[in-house]
């Protein structure tokens, strides 16, 4: 009610000052022609008629069409692939690595440099204490591994990159500690 | 019309609450409202915020209402705000500076001096770069673009960043609807200094058409500016030291961004402005 008393266009006179002309300012769409100006238009009686069918067959046409945000995955706790579905309640550690939009566990293998192929593991979506989750996994893969790991945590980005191919070492761990 | 105050509008209530008992008064405070995140965090602390009034001078809290940690409460990458600030400001620069090639300066059609026998150096032209006067090599050549398009998924985080900062510093004021009771200026002016919010106030809508009262009031002063949600942008926010939101400007805010973070094909997002491609 209060709205559409101010959308009102009465023009009052102590703002006169003000550089307002609402006339020009709004943004009034305007059709300027329509398929009914033209002369050579027939009445609706000379073309093709068409009839609604039910609309109940749109549900064909629905279930073609793909998705526009990513659907849940089904909870029936059985799943083909090595998938583990994300857990409901989250680890007791200083830190969390949060699922992608995909519900996939964010371990990435590059190759950066140029010349040599260089691999490099990334894990990303990190959130907490990135150093204390950075000294856990590079125990571990040292561990595993058996050799000196170099690894670099980029606080600013919360990612954590290790060089060599641990993409499914670390992927393991995350699994293993609940993430 | 007076502006109101808290005192004038209650005894308003009070007296058209006795002259017709049938009429519709506003519930008693706090009217809470209840939002329905889209995509519910799962383990992120959902964040709230009040939500006030524009009627009278002083702020009168509505109520209180959720709001998503995704958007409202991400860590601000400074990086990726500078990085937004940079590219809106530079996409639209062009630089008109011009320095003219040797081709280009008046003169120096012809060969100075013979090729052999003055004992001087050898020049084919006056107006060669080694020549006082003469024309620049690599110099700026009008109208030089400085159009770059910033990758879909950094305005997306920079408008995220910024607002989760504005939030985090008490710069982010969340309103019921831009309705204001008067069109006089000094209006705006005594409710931003009364709610100690910063000079500049940018409130943003969901509509583009804003009120006539509110558009009237803030055409006056540079420093109070309407935006529709569709024109919300990094440098806009950093520009102005208060952010105030409508709650359509929230919920609108809010399906826009999740969407982006969780859809189907996130290739396409970045499709539309991309250079390489034909």
């Amino acid at each position: 009610m209060a709205s559409a008393a101010a959308r009102s266009f009465v023009f009052r006179q102590h703002i006169n000052t003000c550089r307002l002309d609402f006339a020009s300012c709004l943004n009034i769409k305007s059709f300027y022609s329509s398929y009914s100006a033209n002369p050579k238009e027939k009445s609706p009686e000379h073309y093709t008629q068409y009839h609604e069918v039910s609309s109940d067959n749109w549900k064909f046409v629905e279930r073609l069409k793909p998705p526009t945000v990513v659907p849940s995955f089904p909870k029936n706790g059985s799943y083909f692939s090595d998938w583990t579905p994300p857990p409901d309640t989250p680890p007791n550690l200083p830190y969390f690595v949060k699922r992608t939009k995909n519900f996939m566990v964010p371990v990435y293998l590059n190759f950066e440099a140029i010349r040599n192929q260089r691999k490099i593991t990334m894990v990303k979506h990190i959130e907490g204490d990135i150093w204390a989750m950075e000294k856990d996994i590079k125990s571990h893969l040292e561990e595993v591994t058996k050799r000196p790991v170099v690894s670099q945590v980029h606080e600013v980005g919360m990612y954590i990159k290790f060089r060599g191919d641990y993409a499914l070492h670390v992927k393991k761990w995350l699994l293993n500690a609940g993430f | 019309m007076q502006p109101s105050s808290k005192k004038d509008r209650k005894l308003r209530q009070q007296m058209v609450c006795y002259l017709s008992p049938n009429l519709q008064i506003q519930p008693p405070l706090p009217i809470i409202y209840s939002r329905k995140l889209a995509f519910p965090p799962k383990f992120k602390a959902v964040r709230q915020a009040w939500v006030s009034n524009m009627d009278t001078v002083e702020e009168e809290k509505l109520g209180l209402i959720d709001l998503h940690p995704e958007v409202f409460a991400e860590r601000p990458r400074v990086d990726i705000i500078h990085e937004n600030v940079r590219w809106q400001q530079l996409y639209r620069h062009v630089s008109y500076a011009n320095t003219k090639v040797r081709y280009e300066v008046r003169g120096g059609g012809r060969k100075p001096r013979p090729q052999k026998g003055s004992g001087r150096s050898r020049h084919g032209s006056i107006r060669s770069p080694i020549w006082r006067g003469g024309g620049i090599v690599h110099g700026p050549r009008s109208p030089t673009p400085y159009f770059y398009m910033l990758s879909f998924n950094a305005r997306l985080n920079g408008l995220r960043s910024t607002l989760s900062a504005k939030l985090a510093q008490d710069d982010l004021h969340i309103v019921d609807s831009l309705d204001i009771p008067t069109d006089d200026p000094s209006y705006l002016e005594k409710l931003v200094e009364e709610r100690g919010w910063g000079p500049a106030v940018l409130f943003v809508d969901d509509n583009d058409i804003m009120p006539l009262n509110i558009t009237a009031a803030s055409d006056v002063h540079g420093h109070y500016n309407l935006m529709p949600v569709y024109g919300l942008n990094v440098h806009s926010m950093l520009k102005h030291h208060t952010l105030v939101l409508t709650l359509a400007a929230v919920e609108r805010i809010e399906e826009r961004l999740l969407f982006h973070l969780n859809r189907n094909d996130a290739a396409e997002a970045g499709r539309k402005h991309r250079l390489d491609s034909l």
